[in-house]
This record gives C-alpha cells, structure tokens and sequence, in this order.
C-alpha cells in the first residue's frame, strides 16, 4: 500500500461516539417501546369503543326492525278485521232478507 | 451476543462510517443512533456477529446517504470552513489528515461512501460492492478517481507526499 493510502487510512480512522451515546440508545430503545405500549392502549381503547358503538347500532337497527314487523303483523290484523266485519255485514244482509221472505 | 454486547462492539464502527461521511458528529450520533434502533428491531433475524457487521455496514452506509438526499446537504461544497470536532489525532500528520477529510467531504455520495469503506474499514472493492449494492467495476472506477482527485488537490495545496 502507497504512503497516500497509509495517509488516507489514518485520516479516516475510526473514532469513538460521545460517552453518552450508549445511555442514548437504550434511551430511544426504551421511548419506542413506550410509545409502542401508548399506540398499543390507544388501539384497544379504540377497538373496544369501536364494539360498543356497533354493539349500540345493532341494538337501534334490531330495534327498528322489530318496530317494522310490528307495524306489518298490526297491518295484516287490520286487514283481517276489515274483511271479517265485511263478510259479517254480508251475512247478516242475507240473513236479514231470508227472514223478511 | 446481546444487543448491549453488539452495541458496545461496533458502536465505534457505524459512528466513525456516519461520522466520516457526514463530517457533523451530531448528525453521524443521530443516523447511527437510528441505525442501532433498527438494529434492536431486527435482533432475531440476525444470525451471527459477522452478518451483524455486514448488516450494520449496509444499513449505515444508506441511512448516510439518506440523510444528506433529506436534509439536502450539500456535498460539493467545500467543507473547509466547517469547524473541527474535537477529537484528538493519535498519529499521522493532523493538518494532513484533516485536509484530506475535509476533501473527501467533498466528494458525491457515493464514491464518498467506496473512499470511507474502504480506507476506514479496509474493506476489498468486492466487499464494498456488497454493502452499497452497485457492480464491483464501478466501485474500482469511484475509487480510481476518487484517488486521482484526492492526490491531484493534494499535491497542489501541500505538496508532494508520496
């Protein structure tokens, strides 16, 4: 190797970090795995938020379609009573005339 | 090997490479702080301490030029009125040393990156074509260059070392 590349070498020898530069690393280490545990509990907070609103607009939509079977079964009964009362006046009608014969 | 064991044996390694290209040793503590997180994230993917070094030797060497694309630091500008860190020279002539630093601070990115590999971790242009993923015969070329350059302005502002 030529005393240029000697040269080179020694100027581009390896230097020590600061003292402190360790205790920095575990430091960011020990940050991101607190923020990591602080994403992670904001997560489930979220998840389990996420349950009870969906849980409550099941709860509404079930309710909503209750309140419409309801509506339809109130309907048919309507129905029914309607044509019954008509088929009753009916007979009564033909009762009425058979009598008055 | 522990985190604190690989931390504690190459922390002079990634530090210097940062150090050497970047020439600011709060950004080369900052990316090498980066690279030991990463690091610690990928413990148990690692296999042994030689493809520790390969891979702190990679993950360094891009961060680096990362760092300068982000920052948009220049590297053509002559880092002459840059302040030296004080970190004391052990041997060599120090006024030379630190013109060739300050030279090789002013190379592009990436034959700055083949001169600090291969002067500073004295690796073979095969083993830098490894870690900065580019084809042995251009690593020879940046160095060739690099070398002619480095000589060339050296010659001119101190005289003739050789």
């Amino acid at each position: 190797m030529e005393d240029f590349e000697r040269q080179l070498k020694d100027a581009l020898s390896r230097k020590e970090p600061s003292p402190s530069f360790e205790a920095k690393v575990f430091g960011a280490i020990a940050a991101q795995q607190t923020g990591r545990i602080r994403f992670w509990r904001w997560a489930a907070a979220l998840a389990v938020m996420l349950l009870v609103v969906a849980g409550f607009w099941m709860r509404h939509e079930r309710q909503i379609e209750e309140r419409a079977a309801g509506e339809a079964a109130k309907a048919r009964l309507q129905l029914a009573l309607r044509i019954t009362v008509t088929e009753l006046a009916k007979i009564q009608k033909s009762v009425r005339t058979s009598t008055e014969e | 090997m522990t985190f604190g064991e690989l931390l504690r044996a190459n922390q002079s390694m990634v530090f210097s490479l940062a150090y050497h290209f970047l020439r600011d040793p709060g950004a080369a503590e900052e990316v090498a702080q980066d690279v030991f997180l990463r690091l610690h994230g990928k413990m148990d993917s690692l296999e042994s301490a030689k493809h520790v070094t390969f891979w702190l030797r990679k993950v360094t060497s891009h961060r680096c030029i990362d760092y300068v694309r982000k920052r948009g630091l220049q590297s053509t500008i002559s880092l002459e009125d840059v302040a030296e860190p004080s970190i004391p020279e052990h041997h060599g002539d120090p006024l030379l040393n630190r013109r060739l630093r300050q030279l090789i601070a002013t190379l592009p990115e990436k034959p700055r990156m083949v001169m600090v590999l291969r002067y500073q971790e004295d690796l073979t242009p095969e083993e830098i074509s490894d870690v900065l993923e580019m084809p042995v015969r251009t690593v020879k070329s940046h160095l060739q260059r690099s070398l002619g350059m480095l000589r060339e302005k050296i010659d001119r502002s101190m005289g003739d070392i050789r």
